[in-house]
């Protein structure tokens, strides 16, 4: 295996742009990573892109397909994965193979989505055999209730309590005010998500993430070509990729078995432990989580599942400020999904961006100090799953 | 004329003796499964034997949240809106089923409640046909004083 650098990240905004497509978005974030780079478009040797399932990619999901024949055909191998919201994840994971095969030199990331109005759709088919279609037809759990479901839970087991939830919130855009690419940079003080509308009980409108626009892409390239570019390349630690265990009390579709432990995603565990494993790092080396913060209860419940914390450890870190940029483990410094809105597929490459600059201590106001090892981690429909750690 | 219909067909069914949930469930390992499967999807298990099974009426609430706002489609409802509750619920025979939870009075739902299993309207189609579906009422208490309600 070589190693595999992260040579360059770019990014569009995210907002919602009216006037701009898919292809836009993309095109201004694989122009950014380039330059961030410092090499040319011929010299990217592979794409690997997350499939959208709202825009673009010919409605097959064709999206790196767009973005080379938008940045000029040059015959490259073009990989397409889908896998809902984990989809920018896996073409990380890609990516990464690619090089660290030694099959390619520089490989080009990328992930865009240009998502509809609302709350998300999450079955795109009218199928009586689509367990989403039963779920929503049947019952009528959007996925804000299912967040829901479990944040109540874990306020019964834990104590959590409404100031818990409305405190990661607010320090969600107290980090986003310093980072220009987020949709929402203005502070929100806790009586102000306090008093958002309740959406799926106990879950507030400022507790969950909208949907948004946007695009990332990422340079990945061998220690070779890295050495070549740059004297401080960031490296790709390990990369993995993970799906759900059978028994682990999920409810995804109509019905689970009753798990015998602690109900969890386990996709998500899988995903970070074996990254952890395979990059030969534990919870201690970590300076920095991007974790998936579609509610702010992941921000609860996912650093305890993943030994990041101890168990009912993670409020305590909440009301102490640890979570911070400055505190003992910052999570999504970025500002998250809760800042940022959810263009589904571009979330994993957008937590690598975000990682790389935190590593090159380009951060800014929202900089972690000695950042040096940083945890990436996103959760797809169909119970998948994926963790990149990143090191300086 | 108006009819009262499933909302899918083969899911549940309004037995003398109550209501159930219509799956199966693996012989070789008991893996219980709704709605039906046929096969077996414990990696665990080494040979797949599936046969018919019905689940319920009784159940303890794992969790709770409230549909405050109307979900989008394919979800359905009649308007004007109205929240209701919708939860995870362990049955004894090892199944963890979502349902709809039957209660406008969230403040009594918390984890370990028993509920037992009802068929009840959910939304009217274009005919007028009253759509109905599973769902779990908290029992015993509150689910008589409905009980009567209900009742012309
Ligand atoms: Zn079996």
């Amino acid at each position: 295996m070589t190693e595999v650098a992260v040579l360059g990240v770019g990014m569009h905004p995210f907002g919602k742009f009216e006037g701009k497509s898919v292809g836009d978005l993309c095109r201004t974030a694989v122009v950014a990573a380039l330059a961030d780079a410092g090499i040319s478009w011929r010299e990217i040797e592979a794409v690997a892109a997350a499939s959208s399932r709202f825009s673009g990619g010919k409605g097959w999901g064709l999206n790196g397909n767009d973005v080379v024949e938008d940045m000029g055909s040059t015959g490259v191998p073009v990989y397409n994965l889908s896998a809902g919201c984990s989809a920018g994840g896996n073409a990380l994971n890609v990516g990464y193979t690619l090089v660290a095969s030694g099959l390619h030199d520089v490989v080009l990331v990328v992930g865009g989505e240009k998502m509809p109005k609302g709350f998300i759709q999450t079955s795109g088919v009218e199928e009586k055999t689509d367990p989403e279609f039963l779920r929503q037809r049947c019952i009528g759990v959007s996925g804000p209730a299912f967040w829901g479901m479990l944040c109540r839970r874990r306020m019964e087991d834990y104590g959590t309590s409404e100031e818990h939830l409305a405190k990661i919130a607010v320090k969600a855009h107290a980090n986003s005010v310093h980072n220009p690419y987020a949709r929402f940079r203005k502070p929100f003080t806790l009586e102000e998500v306090l008093k958002s509308p309740m959406v799926c009980f106990p879950l507030r409108l400022y507790e969950i993430c909208p949907v948004s626009d946007g695009a990332a892409a990422a340079i990945l390239c061998s220690a070779r070509f890295a050495r070549r570019k740059t004297s401080k390349p960031v490296w790709v630690a390990s990369s993995t990729v993970a799906t759900a265990r059978f028994d682990d009390g999920v409810t995804r579709h109509l019905a689970a078995v009753s798990p015998k432990g602690r109900t969890m995603h386990s996709e998500a565990k899988i995903a970070v432990e074996k990254a952890f494993e395979r990059a030969g790092l534990g919870p201690r080396d970590l300076n920095l989580v991007e974790l998936q913060d579609n509610t702010v209860y992941y921000e609860l419940a996912f650093p305890e599942e993943w030994g990041l914390c101890s168990e009912g450890e993670a409020e305590r870190l909440v009301e102490k400020g640890e979570t911070v940029p400055t505190g003992k483990l910052p999570i999504n410094p970025s500002g998250g999904f809760q800042s940022f809105g959810e263009a589904t597929t571009a979330m994993g490459v957008f937590q690598v961006a975000e990682l790389t600059w935190q590593l090159r201590g380009e951060a800014g106001g929202r900089q972690v100090p000695h950042a040096r090892v940083g945890l990436g981690q996103t959760i797809g429909l169909g119970g998948n799953a994926t963790a990149v750690v990143l090191k300086s | 004329m108006s009819q009262r219909i499933p909302v899918i067909e083969g899911l549940f069914a309004e037995r003398s003796d109550g209501p159930r949930l219509i799956g199966s469930r693996c012989t070789t390992c008991a893996t219980p499964y709704f709605p039906k499967s046929p096969v077996c999807h414990n990696p665990g298990c080494d040979q797949s034997k599936m046969e018919d099974a019905a689940f319920g009426p009784t159940g303890v609430l794992f969790s709770f949240a409230v549909q405050n706002y109307p979900p989008p489609p394919p979800a359905k409802y009649d308007e004007p809106y109205r929240p209701y509750a919708v939860g995870m619920v362990d049955l004894p025979e090892g199944l963890r089923v979502l349902g709809r939870i039957a209660t406008d009075d969230f403040s009594q739902l918390r984890g370990g409640l028993p509920v037992h299993l009802i068929v009840d309207r959910m939304y009217h189609d274009s005919e007028g046909n009253e759509v109905v579906t599973w769902q779990f009422r908290p029992a015993p208490v509150l689910a008589q004083a409905d009980d009567r309600r209900m009742k012309p």
